[in-house]
């Protein structure tokens, strides 16, 4: 059994747009471990959600380049032609739970019918049998068995959130994807979905990915965190790293501005902005907003690996 | 946990287990709305053969068909009565018109209009049109009712099927484009738009033009063969050849914008977030389509087809006369031109319950297929 | 400024559609106006409505001139020549003025004229001035045509002089005239042509002082002018040059009365809501039902067949429409905004929120509403006339065209009368549609993404 559930390299996706050319996805190196649970952090525009849809292969129609390897399990998978991704990787190793999911319901079929359906398509079950599994997996996020007869106009929004996610983990897969799942949320639901995901990670060891620009929530849920900015990834680090101790420049930043409970603190906030993708900047890309920056910035600084296991991509640590 | 309990007015009804007890309540509220949408239509049908009545006899007209059949009849009884064929002829006539002018006055005929405009509402909504003053039917008949009646399946075999295969071709093609945006037949369907700017009788002459006249392959107009085929089976595909032209020429005025329009629907519907996931989840490329793309834009897709139908039965008009399809819209055209009132507003009346019933027959599907209609929640439509 | 300006080039770059229909549409305007000031609106409805003497030097039926450039058999041109001082001499003499006119045309088609025809126009007090017609094939045999005393007005129908074919009266003299002698009237040979100079000698004698006579000779061929003919032997290009005008008008009136009205009746509704928006919401869906075009026959048949009756009728049933849905929807989002909070707020009149507010949010999606509306009663105009409700008095494309389709253009083969009128029609829907089109793309909100 491989160690490594995810081995990304070299991952590039560029969109043509009728401005020219966005890097979304510039070069991207990342690991994972089984029943890890990977936090992407990053402001808007970091490229954080494209680098899901290139890991998951939801392509939009103005793709200008994608490459790179992403090795899951023991296959890469980016080798696959699309029907054999279609049949062999979506939704049986790799599932989703998309941001907002008041719109990710089909509203004219019933919600039961669409949580069982990947279970009918990729594992041949019958109507009688995945409706029963998925009955299993409602119980699992805390939702009554009878709303798998409900349309999804009868579903409140936390409701909603949870459905989804069943319908992300029917089928067992091997790593689950959320796009921000927590931010369309007001405070109590955002609360209970956690709890929710804390203990399907527990019960279940299930590996996830997922996607925040909400720091603070995603604290309690995640071994690792991988930080990201204008393409790139800046800081791999454990949880406790991250939040103890941020290496990155910009993960200090991130940190300051983050309101905390009990220590009395300034919140800081970074000026400028950044960087269009369209024409990214040579050298460092954070170069320009850094409280630190030094000549050395001028050119692009390689992933450093540190002792404790970090990744730093900054001159600071060479 | 209060925000997780489901939309009220449903939380407090129990909750029948399984989908078949929970369906004569479905039931029970699916035939209310079909009742009131029917009353809703009949009333408008009511308003609008009305406002016809009114217009119609803005010249005297209506009361016209009235006074002739009032003239003849005394006439005729005149005629045949033997009192009188012995008088003068001038003495008859003087006696005539006084008869005549009675049946006016008890008629009330020479009251104001108000009065008798609901009479004729009520003949009208009843189908109960009069004598024709010069048309008659292929029978020989002069009732109005049966002239149209005789002429109704006729446009309905011709536009009929020409709007059933407008739709269908419509939205089989639109699916199939908007899953291929920008390709050549994507933007060839935005470039041939503008097409349907010509109405289909403006096609049609071209068409006859080119097919009938210069290449002489295909007839004129008309809907058979003069002399008319033996066999049934000759009969029918006789029939089908003076199909193809009006037909050809409905598809071109009617299908680049029918195509354009859902096309156009689909796409800005395939970017909605339950179709990407239906993308993540590894559904095949025709069940996406189906089910997450089709089926959400059905309700919507069926109120387009019964507004585009309501002016398609009007298009039909001059389509007929053009191609000389003896139906209903070229009795249309012929009435006018003889000044026959009582085959003009009979048409109008058929037109207007051809389209009521168009829309009645759509608002029902439209009740099937919506899930929120079906289960009468708050917001549907 | 200049960057609206940038942003309007780049644009046009990316829809070429665009500048394609503009250029069509200000080609359609520039016919208007020429035709407008060319020929004014009273003398073109003389023209159309072609009291006799008006179309006079016209044939029937008769093809564009230019289409003789494609053909390898060219038919005969029309033409009229006016006695002038070139081809007339005067003799003055003792009792009388003679004066001798001599028409000359070198004829060298292959077929017959339709017509031919000469008219009169006497001076005189008390006598009538004298005429003898002489006609000159090139062969130099000369037939003697009218001789006799004239009338202040008159025409001498050559063609109908059934002196001069007493021999083949089944043919007419417009070819006996032009024929070589030998094919006249020889059982199945067809007449041939004598190609050749002919020449027409008109003698007048007048006998008083101040009598004068002018005459003009007319032949009629089967091309005339840029447009051709049609059955009542009228010019065909005003109606063409006319029935732009008309034309836009009428699509641009009724298209501004329905949607600029509907467009604020659903903005007015929506804000006041209540039992405005219900009573307007049941209009609507009554006036949906209503069968738009057979009560549009029956206004035109028992009322009036007026072009602004059937204006105002179109108009009237043409506001309360299926837009409204669709303007109320997008409205009613406007409405919850917090913008219009703020200003009620601040006490805006109800007038204003509606007018300075709400309106010009939407207004672009009425744009493209509004240009493609204008073919669609361009056509409307034209569905009326074939059905034979068209505006007894002006001179519209969608006229020419029923006509020429009762008239049988297509079985007797006039396809020019049927395809001029339908081109027009074609290209005015066409460029107004694909810019409606265009406009679409970029003014609907929903279309914003793809």
């Amino acid at each position: 059994m491989p160690e490594k559930l995810l081995q990304v390299r070299d991952l590039y996706l560029y969109f043509r747009t009728r401005r020219g050319v966005v890097q979304a996805v510039d070069g991207i190196d990342l690991d994972m471990n089984r029943d890890d649970a990977l936090a992407v952090i990053g402001e808007s525009g970091c490229g954080k959600t494209s680098l899901i849809r290139a890991i998951l292969r939801l392509l939009p129609r103005n793709v200008h380049t994608y490459k790179g390897s992403v090795v899951l399990l023991d296959t890469d998978v980016m080798k696959l032609s699309e029907e054999r991704f279609r049949t062999t990787v979506r939704w049986r190793q790799m599932s989703m739970v998309a941001q907002a999911a008041m719109n990710a319901l089909n509203p004219v079929i019933r919600v039961g019918d669409q949580v069982c359906e990947p279970l009918v398509v990729h594992q041949g079950l019958s109507k009688r049998d995945a409706l029963a599994q998925a009955a299993e997996v409602f119980h699992l996020v805390g939702v009554p068995a009878d709303f798998l007869n409900r349309y999804a106009f009868e579903l409140s929004g936390g409701m909603r959130q949870r459905a989804i996610l069943a319908m992300a983990l029917v089928t067992r897969p091997d790593l689950v994807v959320l796009d921000e799942p927590t931010s369309a949320l007001d405070m109590l639901t955002q609360a209970n979905i956690m709890n929710v995901l804390k203990g399907i990670k527990r019960d279940l060891q299930q590996s996830f990915i997922f996607i925040t620009h909400d720091v603070a929530t995603t604290s309690e849920l995640s071994d690792r965190g991988v930080v990201m900015y204008a393409g790139h990834i800046v800081e791999i680090s454990s949880a406790e790293q991250f939040y103890l101790n941020p290496f990155h420049p910009y993960s200090q930043k991130l940190m300051a501005s983050v309101p905390t409970l009990k220590v009395r603190k300034e919140l800081e906030f970074i000026p400028g902005q950044p960087p269009s993708l369209l024409n990214p900047p040579t050298g460092c890309r954070f170069a320009e907003r850094c409280h630190r920056r030094f000549d050395m910035c001028d050119q692009e600084p390689p992933m450093f690996n540190l002792e404790d296991g970090r990744q730093v991509k900054c001159w600071l640590y060479k | 946990m209060a925000n997780e309990a489901a939309v009220p007015g449903l939380a407090g009804s129990a909750q029948p287990k399984g989908r078949w007890a929970a369906l004569f309540p479905a039931l029970l509220k699916f035939g209310r709305y079909t009742l009131m949408r029917g009353i809703a239509l009949l009333i408008t049908v009511c308003i609008g053969v009305y406002i016809s009545i009114w217009i119609a006899n803005m010249g005297g007209y209506v009361d016209n068909i009235r006074i002739a059949g009032i003239t003849e009849g005394v006439a005729l009884s005149f005629r045949g009565n033997p009192l009188y064929q012995d008088m003068a002829p001038s003495e008859r006539q003087r006696l005539m018109q006084v008869e005549i002018e009675r049946q006016i006055r008890r008629q009330g005929l020479d009251q104001p209009f108000l009065g008798r405009s609901f009479g004729y509402l009520f003949d009208a909504l009843s189908l109960n049109l009069g004598r024709a003053e010069v048309m008659s039917s292929d029978t020989g008949s002069k009732n109005v009712r049966t002239i149209l009646l005789e002429r109704l399946p006729v446009t309905l075999v011709l536009f009929g099927t020409a709007n059933l295969l407008t739709f269908f071709l419509g939205v089989f093609v639109a699916l199939f484009l908007s899953r291929r945006y920008g390709s050549i037949a994507d933007r060839a369907s935005v470039a041939l738009a503008p097409l349907s700017a010509a109405p289909p009788w403006f096609y049609g002459i071209f068409l006859i033009l080119i097919f009938a006249s210069v290449l002489g392959i295909l007839p004129y107009g008309g809907m058979i063969d003069a002399p008319v085929p033996e066999t049934g089976l000759g009969r029918a595909l006789s029939m089908m050849k003076h199909m193809i032209l009006p037909l050809v020429a409905w598809l071109i005025a009617t299908l680049p914008i029918g195509v354009y329009t859902r096309r156009t629907f689909f796409l800005v519907y395939s970017s909605e977030d339950y179709v990407e996931l239906a993308k993540a989840k590894g559904l095949k490329s025709n069940t996406i389509e189906r089910r997450y793309i089709l089926r959400p834009t059905l309700p919507t897709i069926v109120t387009q087809f019964a507004f585009t139908l309501i002016f398609a039965w009007q298009g039909a008009i001059i389509t007929e006369t053009v191609f000389s399809w003896p139906g209903l819209g070229r009795l249309l055209f012929q009435a006018i031109g003889t000044f026959e009132t009582p085959v003009i507003i009979g048409s109008v009346v058929i037109f207007a319950y051809l389209l009521a019933i168009s829309v009645f027959l759509l608002d029902i599907i439209y009740a099937l297929i919506d899930p929120r209609v079906k289960l009468g929640a708050e917001g549907a439509q | 400024m200049k960057k609206l300006f940038k942003r309007l080039i780049s644009t046009l770059k990316f829809y070429p559609t665009i500048s394609a229909s503009s250029a069509i549409i200000l080609a359609l305007v520039g016919i208007s106006l020429y035709a407008v000031i060319s020929i004014p609106y009273g003398r073109a409805t003389e023209l159309w409505r072609g009291a006799e003497e008006i179309w006079s030097d016209t044939p029937r039926f008769a093809a564009p001139g230019w289409t003789n450039v494609f053909r390898s058999e060219k038919l005969p041109e029309t033409f009229t020549i006016y006695s002038s001082e070139e081809n007339s001499v005067t003799t003055v003499k003792e009792t009388s003025t003679e004066v001798i006119t001599e028409y000359t045309f070198d004829y060298q088609y292959n077929t017959f004229p339709q017509e031919l025809n000469l008219f009169f126009d006497a001076q005189y007090d008390k006598r009538q001035p004298y005429a003898a017609v002489t006609w000159i094939r090139p062969d130099g045999e000369e037939v003697a045509m009218y001789k006799g005393a004239l009338r202040p007005s008159q025409r001498y129908p050559i063609s109908q002089d059934s002196n001069l074919n007493k021999d083949t009266p089944a043919i007419p003299p417009h070819i006996t005239l032009l024929a070589v002698s030998d094919t006249i009237g020889v059982g199945d040979v067809e007449p041939e042509v004598l190609k050749g100079e002919y020449t027409l000698r008109v003698r007048i004698l007048t006998f008083e002082d101040g009598s004068s006579v002018s005459s003009r000779f007319t032949l009629y061929g089967d091309v005339f002018g840029l447009a051709g003919t049609d059955h009542r032997r009228r010019d065909l290009t005003i109606a063409i040059l006319w029935g732009t005008p008309i034309a836009l008008l009428f699509g641009l009136c009724a298209t501004i009365g329905t949607s600029i009205l509907t467009f604020i009746i659903a903005a007015v509704g929506t804000w006041y809501g209540g039992w405005l928006d219900a009573a307007i919401q049941r209009i609507t869906e009554v006036n949906l039902m209503l069968p738009f075009l057979p009560i549009l026959i029956m206004v035109g048949t028992f009322y009036s067949r007026s072009i602004w009756v059937m204006l105002a009728v179109i108009i009237a049933l043409g506001i309360f429409t299926a837009a409204i849905k669709g303007y109320r929807a997008m409205f009613l989002q406007v409405k919850s905004a917090p913008y219009i909070e703020a200003a009620r707020a601040y006490g805006a009149s109800n007038m204003r929120i509606v007018f300075r507010y709400m309106i010009p949010r939407i207004l672009p999606v009425l744009v493209p509403t509004f240009v493609t509306g204008i073919p669609a009663f361009v056509f409307l105009e034209a569905s009326l006339s074939v059905l034979g409700l068209g505006d007894p008095v002006l001179p519209t494309w969608g006229k020419v065209l029923s006509e020429a389709y009762a008239g049988g253009a297509l079985y007797r083969g006039y396809y020019y009368w049927v395809l001029e009128p339908a081109i027009m029609l074609m290209i005015t829907g066409l460029a107004f549609s694909m810019l409606g089109f265009a406009l679409d793309r970029i003014f609907n909100p929903r279309l914003r993404g793809i």
